[in-house]
């Protein structure tokens, strides 16, 4: 008896573990002034990003060269650029731009370094030996070089930009993932399943994920902020998004800097715009860091 | 611990075999070459010269060929000559590993000397409002792009105080006031970004650390707060600490890359970034595979620490 | 033994309200940065700088030292496997050639081109312009160097140096055609061509030609390594990424000259920190791309020498994969010439301050920068037309394409940009564009396999008419990177290298940029030459035309002098 409802009981708890999660995260956003403030930032980039065509006054590409270089005023209120362009715009479209980087990045290579890790860490053995030491080798590699040896190969374009990306993330990723595989095996619950035979992919699914959800997700808000950074020092070296897209990162690093001192709004609108996302990913990394590493629950 | 050591040396040498196959087969799939490159801004290409010159660095043999010959070269640290400079590579890093070690260094430093009384107090004080201003002023150091932070740097340097770090670089042993003038700049914004993440990792670490129970036992005995965290806590939670550290070393070693080109000094991250834009393919690999080792060396070193700071470990 | 770099000039003279007036508004600093970007469209052009800085009639002091951050670094000391700035902004001061353009203190004028005598004393040709005999200046010697050590310059050295130049590399297109070099005695140098070039003087007076220690070459097997000279300034260090210091010869032939005693070249790769090392006086050279960065200068730095460097001809432009469709139809070439509006490029972009483009240097041709109308129908801005031009060629719709380039400097990038937007707006061609890095894009470009469309160039050094229009415009030559192959061009340069006639030579170099234009084989886009800047106290600075001074016109600088 005691047997038979054990695997009953566990298709159950990882659900009311979710729900308690998202309870627990809500809880904690409501509580802290900064975990308010980073969900509204990531919330007000969202939706700029879905409604760049409708926020943004004027065609990001439209460019009005006699108006080069205007500094900010009713008509164009963060300046237009180099050939004239409204940077409001553009900047409002850029969310668009480093979010699809970010998103994308760190989607495959979230998802990339979660088939990797799961394998890694539930089968163990000789795939897991091989693979890890794979993903030690590309992790001696700077991650800056790296991408830029990717999209060196590549042609430069966003899409690649992203990929390189991708890859940089992968290998950290995996191994946070098999560890946190590791460590959940060693609950009783998959012993007990796998004594009975269930399916390993039942296993995985029910037991071993809910546990990784957590840090990876907790890695992902992280690394989305990264993903901005890389893309703009890859545009800094050259190598990134493509003019006339209104990338951030190729923004603040090409006209940016060229004309830091007679427009200083050229940088300081894209820059301000990167660094809110950043933050904005990083402090709701932190926040749900605090909701959900156990480890950090304050004992009341 | 001997058997730990060993184990993790031997497990060391595939994963470098396999940074120098990635690094070789990357340089060797990139478009462009360094022979269109050395040919100038301007000039005859002409078939005939580049295969000659091809022909004459052994840019013609077959591609697994060409890897052996570089592989027992690094075995023989022996890296062979730049394509784009001929000059022999280990010149060149003679005169660059300084320079990124000393930025390295002095960022970490700096990184470190802000960091760890911060993250102290943000610990000890969490959710108050020095928790917040520390944890504000972190990510803050995280969101800024390094190009950004050095270019704001020393552009308003010039403008407000009409100085910027002496250009040309000038080795620590020849004049040191000189050269600590030439690093400070550099130093602090890399270090500000060290600092960032070091200070958010010892937060973390030092609550998880406070809320174990020896530290109870301890508080619960009277210990004064401060020689808890200093004597007990804070040598705990320097283990993930020192692991970040090390990890850090490997965008450490990106940043300065951005850095050493803005403030015009000569390192290796500059060097290899600019090898890589050149295509000059042994400088790249045979810097990269400096770095790997180093970096492979370091996660050795750190694991060691690990294990003798936490006997728990070396069971394993 | 390395000199140790010279302590910052010029500590903070900032004043305190000043210093709380900038502080005090943050990044967004508007006001004082504000009032150099008054500037907007239909503004006149500030008449502001002179294109010319006459030589000082003080007498020359001797001494001291001037120091400059260069964007460049030499990728090889080797002249003859690059023709790279980075190279001859420092070999035209360590080595002579056998004839050369006017110094800044003999010019007449900015565009002065008057051969003079390098190496060579004297020279003279033969009727029919196929022997070129030169006389030695005697007494010449190599920098006190080994293995050199001081030894005298003879004819055999300038033999070897042409002969080693038409063998291998970069030069080798240009000294093809010397047939043999006879030495009769140890300074006279007889060269016979293989056809007659009346202005082969011209190719051996380019900055390039410089002759090289051959003791150096069978020494090493390369000029890699070493960079020795007979030139007024020795190579007494050279550190890679770091600097290159470059002393006075005492034993320079040209007797009291240099001046300077010392000349540093820092390697300075960011555009920001040299802006910011001339203001803090670390560097005394400064190359302007705009007339706004010069304007951002002269607010810190408010005495600093200006000098407009004159902008002669166009340096880049539309380059076209014209051997295949859909290029290789004129009227596509013309039809897109016509649709992109370069007039309000130079208006907007550049202030004013820009000349439409072109690619041959004018005072080839005529006297004064050609106007508007003297370049063309093609060269006008008549969308309509382009419109129905490119629909008789079979493409009413427009069509797609590509565009790759590296940004030599932002205003580039801001070019690349209006040219997509207009002929997207005026022929409906779309163009995806691919901003490149350095090696990528000059092997593409050099390569000469790409498809679509190119931002193009000519190479920086050439001076000379003959190497504008022969060298760059035949088609058989190696340095035609635009791909074009029109026989009336090739009829055209080479009947100008057999005209010896000044007025005839203008005339005929005229029909050539009739005929370009008329092909629209290159399409020369609007550029601006831009502006130098120097320390106040320097003398001698003026830049000549065709030859920036802090580039390949360095030689130059054995002229200059600080007045301190």
């Amino acid at each position: 008896m005691a047997i038979a409802t054990a695997p009953a009981r566990s298709f159950d708890e990882p659900v009311a573990e979710q729900i308690s999660r998202l309870r627990a995260l809500w809880a904690v956003i409501k509580r802290k002034p900064l975990g308010m403030i980073s969900a509204a930032l990531i919330i007000v980039l969202v939706f700029t990003a879905i409604f760049a065509n409708l926020l943004a006054p004027y065609d990001p590409l439209a460019a009005q060269p006699e108006i080069r270089l205007a500094p900010p005023s009713w008509a164009h209120p963060f300046g237009t650029d180099d050939i004239g362009r409204d940077v409001l715009s553009r900047v409002i479209y850029g969310s668009r731009i480093s979010l699809w980087v970010g998103l994308l990045a760190v989607g495959i290579g979230t998802c990339a370094g979660m088939v990797i890790g799961l394998v890694c860490g539930y089968w163990e053995g000789r795939l897991d030996l091989v693979l890890q030491r794979i993903m030690d080798a590309v992790m001696t590699i700077p991650g800056l070089i790296l991408a830029l040896a990717i999209v060196s190969v590549l042609k430069p374009s966003t899409t690649n930009a992203m990929l390189a990306i991708a890859m940089v993330i992968i290998p950290g990723n995996s191994r946070v993932v098999r560890g946190a595989v590791l460590s959940a095996k060693q609950n009783r619950f998959v012993e007990a399943a796998q004594a009975i035979g269930c399916k390993d992919y039942r296993i995985i699914a029910s037991h071993i994920l809910p546990n990784v959800t957590a840090p990876i997700l907790i890695l992902a808000s992280i690394w989305l902020g990264n993903a901005i950074l890389i893309e703009a020092s890859l545009s800094f070296l050259g190598v990134g998004t493509q003019p006339p897209d209104p990338s951030w990162g190729l923004m603040l690093s090409s006209t940016g800097r060229a004309f830091m001192e007679q427009a200083p709004w050229l940088a300081v609108f894209p820059g301000a715009a990167i660094s809110l996302s950043v933050f904005g990913f990083n402090l709701f990394g932190d926040t749900l860091r605090d909701a959900w590493d156990p480890k950090l629950r304050r004992t009341r | 611990m001997s058997k730990y050591i060993a184990r993790r040396l031997i497990l060391s040498i595939p994963v470098l075999i396999l940074s120098s196959l990635i690094v070789f087969g990357l340089m060797r799939v990139m478009p462009g070459d360094a022979l269109t490159a050395l040919m100038g801004e301007s000039g005859n290409v002409s078939a005939r010269d580049l295969a000659k010159l091809r022909k004459e660095l052994g840019l013609d043999l077959p591609y697994y060929q060409q890897y052996l010959i570089w592989a027992w070269q690094m075995v023989s640290f022996n890296p062979g000559y730049s394509i784009f400079t001929n000059e022999p590579i280990t010149v060149a890093l003679k005169k660059s590993i300084p320079v990124t070690i000393e930025l390295a260094v002095l960022a970490l430093i700096v990184g470190l000397v802000i960091a760890i009384p911060i993250g102290v107090v943000s610990a000890t004080r969490q959710d108050k409002a020095s928790d917040y201003a520390g944890r504000v002023a972190a990510i803050t150091g995280l969101s800024l792009p390094d190009f950004w932070l050095g270019t704001l740097v020393i552009t308003f340097a010039a403008i407000w105080f009409r100085w910027i770090p002496p250009l040309g670089y000038a080795s620590l042993w020849d004049s040191p006031w000189t050269n600590l003038q030439q690093f400070l700049l550099p130093a602090a914004v890399l270090g500000f970004r060290l600092s960032a993440a070091t200070m958010r990792m010892t937060r973390s670490t030092l609550l998880e650390v406070l809320r174990e129970d020896y530290v109870r036992t301890a508080q619960a005995k009277g210990l004064g707060d401060r020689i808890i965290i200093y004597k007990h806590a804070l040598k705990n939670a320097l283990i993930p600490v020192i692991t970040l550290v090390g990890g850090q070393f490997g965008t450490l070693l990106a940043g300065t890359v951005i850095v050493e080109t803005i403030f015009a000094l000569p390192g290796m991250g500059r060097l290899t970034v600019e090898a890589i834009l050149f295509r000059d393919y042994p400088i790249v690999q045979t810097n990269v595979m400096l770095v790997a080792v180093t970096l492979v060396t370091l996660n050795l070193l750190v694991d060691l620490t690990y294990a003798w700071l936490d006997p728990r470990i070396r069971y394993q | 033994m390395p000199t140790a770099p010279r302590p910052a000039r010029g500590r903070s003279q900032v004043s305190r309200r000043d210093f709380l007036k900038r502080t005090g508004l943050g990044t967004v600093a508007l006001s004082p940065l504000l009032n150099g970007v008054a500037r907007r469209a239909g503004a006149q052009p500030a008449a502001a700088y002179p294109d010319w800085i006459a030589p000082s009639t003080k007498p020359p002091k001797r001494g001291k030292l001037i120091t400059r951050a260069s964007p460049w670094d030499p990728p090889a000391l080797d002249p003859r496997l690059t023709n790279s700035v980075g190279l001859f902004q420092i070999a035209s001061l360590t080595s002579n050639r056998l004839v050369r353009f006017p110094f800044s203190d003999e010019a007449a004028n900015s565009t002065d081109l008057t051969i003079k005598g390098d190496l060579a004393e004297s020279w003279q040709n033969s009727p029919d312009h196929r022997v070129w005999t030169f006389k030695l200046r005697k007494g010449v010697k190599w920098q006190n160097v080994a293995p050199l050590n001081g030894r005298e310059l003879v004819a055999q050295d300038i033999k070897y140096c042409y002969e080693a130049y038409a063998k291998d590399g970069v030069q080798s297109f240009t000294f093809q055609e010397i047939e043999g070099i006879e030495t009769p005695d140890k300074y006279t140098v007889r060269i016979h061509l293989k056809m007659p070039n009346t202005m082969f003087l011209q190719n051996l007076a380019e900055p390039v030609s410089v002759i090289f220690a051959r003791e150096v070459l069978e020494e090493d097997g390369d000029l890699k390594k070493r960079l020795i000279g007979t030139g007024p300034y020795i190579m007494k260090e050279h550190t890679r990424k770091v600097r290159v210091v470059l002393a006075r010869n005492p034993d320079y032939f040209d007797q009291g000259r240099p001046y300077i005693d010392e000349y540093h070249i820092l390697s300075t790769p960011d555009a920001a920190t040299r802006l910011a090392a001339f203001r803090s006086g670390q560097s005394d050279i400064l190359f302007a791309s705009s007339l706004t960065e010069v304007g951002t200068l002269k607010k810190t730095n408010p005495d600093a020498q200006v000098e407009e460097y004159k902008t002669v001809q166009a340096v880049f432009g539309l380059a076209l994969a014209q051997d295949k469709p859909p290029f290789n139809d004129v009227r596509v070439r013309r039809a897109i010439s016509m649709a992109i509006d370069r007039q309000k490029q130079v208006d907007t972009l550049y202030g004013g301050h820009a000349i439409l483009g072109w690619g041959i240097p004018y005072f080839y041709f005529q006297d004064k920068a050609p106007t508007a109308a003297q370049l063309g129908p093609y060269w006008q801005y008549k969308p309509a037309e382009a419109k129905k031009l490119l629909s008789e060629a079979g493409h009413p719709n427009g069509f797609e394409t590509t565009l790759f380039y590296y940004e030599y400097f932002p205003e580039m990038s801001s070019q690349v940009q209006l040219v997509q937007q207009d002929l997207k707006k005026n022929l409906n061609i779309e163009i995806k564009i691919s901003k490149l890095d350095y090696t990528t894009f000059y092997t593409r470009y050099a390569e000469g396999k790409w498809d679509g469309m190119a931002w193009g160039y000519k190479t920086g050094y050439a001076t000379g008419l003959d190497e504008h229009t022969y060298q760059y415009m035949h088609s058989k030559s190696t340095k035609n990177y635009w791909r074009f192959a029109d026989p009336v061009i090739d009829e055209l340069v080479t009947k100008l290298r057999q005209t010896s006639d000044r007025n005839e030579q203008r005339t005929l170099t005229r029909r050539v940029l009739d005929r370009e234009h008329d092909q629209v084989t290159r399409m020369w886009m609007p550029y601006d030459g831009g502006f130098l800047a120097w320390q106040p106290s320097l003398r001698n600075v003026g830049s000549l035309a065709l030859r920036r001074n802090d580039g390949y016109g360095a030689s130059t600088l054995a002229r200059l002098w600080i007045d301190k």
